[in-house]
């Protein structure tokens, strides 16, 4: 730098100062000419044609409104309609406008009996520091009574005016709402990401489930609207108008039918029901409880009702069919089994002995039947739920043989599901054990995982799928809750005996039919032949003594699983069932997965394919 | 260096004020006061007397006077020395710009970078032109023809990162920022002239070969009226605005226009017309005599400075002060095609501010540290 800053030395740098002035010196005149070809202008338009535009200006009665648009409606499989646009009243205010704000603030504190005083006040307060000239929405909606009684006094108030626009509501209330989501006022997050272009006139936005998932297909794109209007700004007449782009209807996979059932038979509990359509991956019913109230959110829930519900220690909030990592206990073993044998490590026929634990390293593994089995095959150790069985088949196997057997029905990975914030779980293997916790792997490990137990964790939505792809025979599906949901192209799980498949599917037939299955005395009665799996996950391991369930906090309780499909040859419908700290996976779960079965080969299925009979085997 | 210092402070410590010890120059700075003065005026009204959007304004006016010391304090041969470093991180960050910044819908031309959102062709608004002053900093003028083309290309290239975000305007203006630095440093008539035609011949061609969707949008970008739905409608209403303003406007706050909400983004791209509104053509001939003298202030320090890089950014800067006034408004009056750009200094938002701060900042900082090293 020192170098060229060689001040005005030579005649050359003179000169070269020199050029560089005139070049300024023409650059200046250059600004001058145009700031007055810009006073020309302006007095062209303030001067010579005052007149004209001061006239305009007086006359402006042309103004633009944005017309918001309607946002989609969602329908369960059935058209029953799960989500709509009611439509309400409400105060629209402009400060310019109003000639005695305290009046106006009294008369709505009154007319408002529902809202606390003091509320209104803090609105007026902010109110009277903003834009004077804007029209602000009171935060509050009025039924039609307090509509019709502010009509009455309205010419009292100017600048407050009664407007309608609609709500959206949900007509069946808590039924579903983890499936299908809720709407709420865009924050200031939401606010920084979205187009304001297509949400001029919209204040809520999609927040969970497919109000959000949708959120693009829902909302649609705003019109505009001319409105001439007299001095006093009331509108006279509406001029040209470019349509709102209404949202798009949503029709969902759900059957609302079956939604309630399934959450009657988890009433007052805390779990998860998913089931769906092996055939196509369609999820008829999508329950975790327990659930809200989604109309609470729509106009934005006060801090108590929101507070109550954050706090309740069974969490409504959390989407328990997504969110929920269960341990899959024995409902892992048909998947297991299927990978022993197909891996050829053992026999569909050869016999185990148990004699009621493992003993390895000097360690007992125990059987949850203390006696144990006996001679055990494939076919009992499913139906009788015989953990020694396993835990011997899984010292031969290895984990990464499990982990490479249950990987393609989807264990440890997301569905791809179409809601968003979905979990993975896991499904542990060596490599898996090395790279999150550091640490190899443990034979022991091995054992407790072969009846899903230990590091293992699934969703009920994953375990759904998973017993829908085995149902298939290994064709693989994709869970979806919009009927017109693109699924990606279905694969097929290499098979490489179909009668594997059809021992380890027999097995789970006997496990509901055979009087030494499990869930034997809650499927005997069926007119139809259906497959399942009982299983019961630990969520304490008690040191000494028996389980006795009365006698333990109840969230330390074993959770209760089931998981099954129905006809057993042409499968028309695969359940997942969780409930919490429920016991033992016969006693709670699998009735609640026998009568959802049931209730929908009987009555719901015929229904919507009138055609197809339901098949029994 | 370290032995000599305290003679110098004596120096300026005998005859100076504090405004030296800052590296203020003075009659700049009441010019940009004035003006922001105005801007706070004229946004308390616009915005319908919202108390919240004035304080924002001048909360942001405040860092901004920050950030013009700061950049006063640091002497041009830092800002030399630093140059091409900046250049290649703006041209980085343009390039992140295309590959992360598009999050939302339709065009992103911002960089989230947590704490704060940040639009680099912003940046480069200044960076470019102390770039290609830079490159002639050792030239004698006029450069070498190989170094003109050198500076053109890198404007070029520059715009182009632009274009492509999709911002014609910006990329435009920031070309314009570029090229007035070759002006400065001597670039040919011959060349000039023969651009200008080149450009103007070159028009219909394009045109021939554009389709009819393509033409029809560069209708409504050059005849906004045509389109009264869209942009046609800010103009037309801009235009009531501005001419019901008259000789001597209609009072401070008696905008009809922006309180009956027919004018849009009435405290950002369209303030201008509000002033227009409230203080006539009295009022909009003080602001053009305001800004002139601005401009004429920032023209004599460049050609006060004593060497090529310093004498180059000053002149460039005011150029790109002046063009910015110029289009906003030339667009608000209907002289010019709509493009979304504020009104310098007295538009509300931050991110233009504080790049003219920064630019009045070097500015200061090229006249005041001559003078030190003088004495």
């Amino acid at each position: 730098m020192s170098e060229h800053l060689d001040f005005n030395s030579n005649s050359e740098n003179i000169n070269q100062k020199k050029q560089f002035r005139s070049r300024l010196l023409i650059a200046y005149l250059f600004t001058l000419i145009l700031f007055i070809i810009l006073i020309v202008r302006m007095t062209h338009l303030q001067w010579l044609e005052y007149e004209r535009y001061q006239g305009l200006a007086e006359g402006n009665r042309i103004s633009i409104e944005t017309l918001p648009p309607t946002r989609g409606k969602i329908f369960d499989r059935n058209h029953l309609l799960l989500a709509d646009n009611q439509p309400v009243y409400t105060l629209k205010l402009i400060r310019e406008k109003m000639d005695n704000i305290e009046a106006a603030t009294l008369a709505i504190q009154v007319i408002l009996d529902n809202i606390d005083p003091k509320r209104v006040h803090d609105f007026f307060q902010t109110f009277k520091q903003k834009n004077r000239s804007k029209s602000y929405e009171l935060p509050f909606t009025l039924s039609e009574e307090q509509a019709a009684q502010f009509a009455v006094i309205s010419h009292k108030h100017p600048g407050v005016t009664l407007s309608a626009r609609l709500k959206r509501t949900y007509p069946y209330g808590a039924t579903a709402v983890h499936a299908l989501g809720y709407v709420g006022r865009i924050n200031q997050k939401e606010l920084k990401k979205l187009d304001k272009k297509a949400y001029r006139g919209t204040d809520i936005i999609g927040k969970s489930g497919v109000e959000k998932y949708y959120e693009d297909t829902l909302h649609g794109f705003p019109g505009i609207q001319q409105i001439e209007t007299n001095v006093r700004g009331r509108v006279l007449r509406k001029l040209e108008t470019l349509p709102a782009i209404p949202g798009k209807d949503i029709h969902l996979t759900l059957d609302i039918k079956l939604q309630q059932f399934a959450e009657s038979l988890l009433k007052d509990m805390r779990g998860s029901i998913v089931a769906l359509n092996p055939q196509n991956g369609e999820i008829l019913a999508f329950v975790s409880m327990p659930t809200f109230d989604p109309n609470l959110f729509v106009d934005g829930i006060n801090q108590t009702s929101y507070n109550a519900l954050l706090h309740n220690p069974n969490r409504p909030f959390i989407n328990r069919a997504i969110n929920g990592r269960y341990p899959p206990g024995s409902t892992i073993k048909p998947f297991v089994a299927l990978g022993a044998i197909e891996n050829n490590i053992i026999s569909p026929n050869k016999k185990i002995y148990d004699p009621g634990f493992l003993l390895y390293k000097d360690h007992r593994y125990r059987d949850w039947k203390r006696t144990g089995h006996g001679l055990v095959d494939m076919n009992k150790a499913i139906v009788e739920s015989c953990d020694t069985y396993f835990y011997e088949l899984s010292l031969d196997m290895g984990i990464d043989t499990i982990h490479d057997a249950l990987a393609p029905f989807g264990f440890g990975s997301r569905t791809g599901i179409d809601i968003q914030g979905e979990s993975r779980g896991i499904l542990p293997s060596q490599e898996w054990k090395r790279e999150t916790k550091g640490k190899s792997w443990f034979r022991g490990e091995t054992i407790i995982s072969s009846i899903g137990q230990g590091y293992n964790l699934a969703t009920p939505l994953q375990l759904a799928k998973a017993t829908a792809i085995l149902a298939n025979r290994g064709r693989v599906i994709q869970p979806h809750l919009v009927r017109s949901h693109k699924t990606e192209a279905l694969k097929q799980i290499e098979i490489k005996k179909i009668s594997n498949w059809e021992e380890v599917i027999n097995s789970m037939k006997n496990v509901m039919h055979s009087k030494k299955g499990t869930a034997y005395t809650h499927a005997r009665h069926l007119p139809f032949k259906m497959a399942g799996k009982t299983g019961t996950a630990q969520v304490f391991s008690l040191n000494a003594g028996d389980y006795d369930a009365d006698a333990i906090h109840e969230k330390l309780r074993d959770h209760s699983l089931f998981v099954g499909f129905a006809p057993v040859n042409d499968p028309k419908i695969a359940v997942a069932v969780i409930a919490e700290n429920a016991g033992s996976g016969s006693k709670t779960a699998a009735p609640i997965g026998v009568k959802l079965i049931e209730e929908y080969m009987k009555t719901l299925y015929p229904k919507t394919k009138q055609s197809v009979s339901p098949h029994e085997n | 260096m370290k032995i000599e210092l305290p003679q110098t402070q004596k120096i300026y410590r005998k005859n100076k004020g504090i405004l030296d010890v800052l590296h203020i120059d003075g009659w700049l700075l009441l010019g940009i006061l004035l003006l922001l003065a105005t801007s706070v005026a004229v946004i308390y009204s616009a915005s319908g007397g919202d108390q919240a959007v004035m304080m924002r304004q001048v909360s942001r006016i405040g860092a901004a006077l920050v950030i013009l010391i700061i950049f006063a304090q640091i002497p041009p041969n830092i800002l030399y020395i630093f140059t091409p470093w900046l250049f290649l991180l703006g041209i980085l960050t343009l390039i992140s710009v295309l590959l992360f910044g598009e999050v939302g819908k339709g065009a992103q031309r911002w960089l989230d970078l947590g704490f704060v959102r940040f639009q680099p062709s912003e940046l480069m608004k200044l960076v470019l032109p102390v770039t290609i002053a830079w490159l002639f900093a050792h030239s004698k003028f006029p450069p070498s023809f190989r170094r003109l083309l050198l500076g053109a290309v890198l404007v070029a290239f520059t715009g182009s990162l632009i274009v492509v975000q999709p911002d014609l305007g910006t990329s435009l203006l920031i070309g314009l920022s570029g090229l007035s630095v070759l002006f400065f440093a001597g670039l040919p008539w011959k060349v000039i002239l023969g651009s200008f035609l080149a450009i103007v011949f070159s028009a219909p061609i394009a045109w021939h070969f554009m389709h009819d969707y393509q033409k029809q949008r560069v209708l409504t970008f050059l005849n906004p009226e045509s389109d009264p739905l869209g942009s046609g409608y800010h103009i037309i209403q801009s235009k009531i605005a501005i001419g019901s303003g008259g000789l001597d406007g209609k009072g401070y706050m008696g905008s009809t226009q922006a309180h009956l909400e027919f004018l849009p983004e009435s405290t950002t791209d369209f303030i201008f017309s509000v002033l227009a509104e409230e203080f006539g053509l009295i009022g909009v001939i003080a602001l053009l005599v305001l800004y002139s003298l601005v401009i004429a202030r920032g023209l004599y320090i460049a050609s006060q400075a004593q060497d090529n890089f310093t004498r180059l950014i000053a002149a460039s800067f005011m150029m790109t002060l002046f063009v910015y006034i110029f289009v906003n408004i030339g667009m608000v009056s209907g002289l010019l095609p709509v493009v979304g750009l504020p009104l310098p200094l007295i538009s509300y938002g931050g991110s233009s501010l504080i790049t003219l701060m920064i630019s009045f900042g070097i500015l200061m900082s090229i006249h005041t540290h001559k003078k030190l090293l003088t004495e």
